[in-house]
């Protein structure tokens, strides 16, 4: 909104609560590209980095919700102030969520690299690669108000979600092969699923995003259109 | 004049077309239009001097009575008469639309009296209809409980709020279909206020309300449409739920959201 506030504290607060939730995304995608790094670099320290992080996320959830209800409280805003104040909690929400999939993937990463390398690793690759763009797509589509960037990432899912498919299988059948590592492999399936997972939550990210742009609530409909 | 003729119930209570307003030489309405709902609370809200009150004054031709204030263009239509037409009188129309003021102002006189008062006025001497017509006004407002042991006592003695909730009860007395309330809280405390609001929203069960506010938050728990005037002119005009959170027009959105002048 172009406009200023007549409160100058208002408008303090309300560029404090976006500010924050976008500090809160770049350290959610920084937590999850470095443990998808530690994977395929065999990197142990990189992955304790990335578990011991996730308490500045948890801290950022606690202060964006804090800071939420404190402009709830004070100011009572409407409509597209209103908006702002809902969809960045619940993006806060979703960002605690995926670094917390980059601490479970960076704890994975941990057990795979105590054992002989892996190639099947790099198999990971294009998952993480499409789900980080998802995940890119939908931060943007929240700080810049970008309705139809946002409401586009549910379409681009799918692809993820054939991909997650595709992993599935092959590392299954590795499994079923006996090729005696079952375990790594095993791993290696919940990581993908976690992937899968952060498409799903940056799909979110990307409605909330669209709820604040255009006010429309995408949210389990079938007609996706703005 | 109702749009709807082949509908069994009109849902217009007042229709408002194409208005132009002036004080003397200085106009303060330009081009309104606008339905108001039965068994609705219409809200409206705006900065100072938009011209909310003044239209809320003209539906009552509360007006009639500042030298130079008159509709100059346009027509306003309360359940299907044109209020300016000849054979209009507006004493009578006064009681059919009753007016809730900013600062309560009961008549220096009983409880019982002030609510007794515009009944009498009609004609109403039977003392048994005026006893029931004060409890079910004084129930009707919330304030029965209150005040039926000291019924004779002065009006004055009340709190502000009950001040104000007698002064409703005392509009309701004579059986209006339009009640108009031009912020009736400003000057209440928040326990009061919430009392009255809930009020309202009791009231328009029987009632067509239309309340002037300058509490924005006030307009959302009470109203059912709220339209935003500003200098003069009607901005937008929708239901309360849509106009607080996806009002059409960025003046609107302005306004509400207190980035505004």
């Amino acid at each position: 909104m172009q406009t200023p506030h007549i409160l100058r504290d208002f408008d303090q607060a309300i560029s404090t609560l976006r500010a924050e939730v976008i500090s809160m995304a770049a350290k959610s995608r920084h937590n999850l590209e470095r443990a998808i790094r530690a994977l395929l670099e065999r990197n142990p320290e990189l992955a304790n980095a990335v578990i011991a992080d996730d308490d500045e996320v948890d801290d950022l959830e606690r202060r964006i919700d804090h800071l939420g209800m404190e402009i709830l409280v004070r100011f009572h805003p409407v409509a597209t102030d209103l908006r702002l104040v809902v969809s960045s909690m619940k993006i806060s929400m979703n960002l605690e969520r995926i670094s917390d999939h980059a601490t479970n993937i960076a704890k994975r990463a941990k057990k795979i690299s105590a054992n002989p390398e892996l190639q099947d690793v790099t198999l990971i690759e294009p998952l993480y690669a499409l789900a980080d763009h998802l995940l890119l797509d939908a931060i943007s589509a929240y700080s810049d108000r970008n309705a139809t960037l946002g409401a586009s990432l549910h379409a681009r899912d799918k692809e993820l979600d054939r991909m997650h498919h595709e992993a599935n299988a092959t590392f299954g059948k590795r499994i079923e092969q006996g090729a005696g590592r079952s375990e790594d492999y095993l791993h290696l399936i919940l990581i993908v699923r976690s992937l899968e997972r952060v498409g799903d939550l940056a799909t979110n990210i990307g409605e909330d995003a669209v709820f604040l742009d255009a006010a429309k609530d995408l949210r389990h409909e079938s007609n996706r259109e703005l | 004049m109702s749009s709807s003729s082949n509908t069994t119930a009109p849902v217009a209570s007042i229709e408002v077309k194409d208005v132009d307003f002036n004080y003397g030489k200085s106009t303060s309405l330009k081009d309104i239009n606008l339905t108001i709902h039965r068994n609705e609370v219409t809200a409206f809200i705006g900065p100072s001097g938009c011209g909310k009150s003044t239209l809320l004054r003209c539906f009552n031709r509360m007006n009639d009575f500042i030298p130079g204030a008159r509709v100059v263009r346009g027509g306003i239509w309360i359940e299907g008469v044109e209020i300016h037409s000849p054979d209009v009188d507006g004493v009578e129309l006064r009681r059919k639309i009753g007016m809730v003021f900013q600062k309560s102002n009961p008549f220096p006189r009983s409880i019982y009296e002030n609510v007794a008062y515009g009944p009498r006025i009609l004609g109403e001497k039977r003392k048994d209809v005026l006893d029931a017509v004060v409890e079910k006004s004084l129930r009707g407002a919330a304030l029965w409980d209150e005040v039926k042991d000291r019924l004779n006592e002065s009006a004055f003695g009340l709190s502000g709020g009950q001040q104000q909730r007698l002064c409703i009860a005392r509009t309701t007395a004579v059986d209006p279909s339009i009640i108009l309330m031009d912020e009736p809280c400003s000057a209440l405390d928040p326990i009061a206020t919430a009392k009255v609001e809930e009020l309202i929203l009791a009231l328009k069960e029987n009632y067509t309300i239309v309340i002037v506010t300058h509490n924005m938050q006030q307009a959302t728990r009470v109203s059912d449409r709220t339209a935003f005037f500003y200098l003069g002119e009607l901005v937008e005009y929708d239901f309360t739920q849509k106009m607080f959170s996806t009002p059409s027009q960025v003046k609107t959105e302005e306004y509400i959201s207190g980035r505004f002048g």
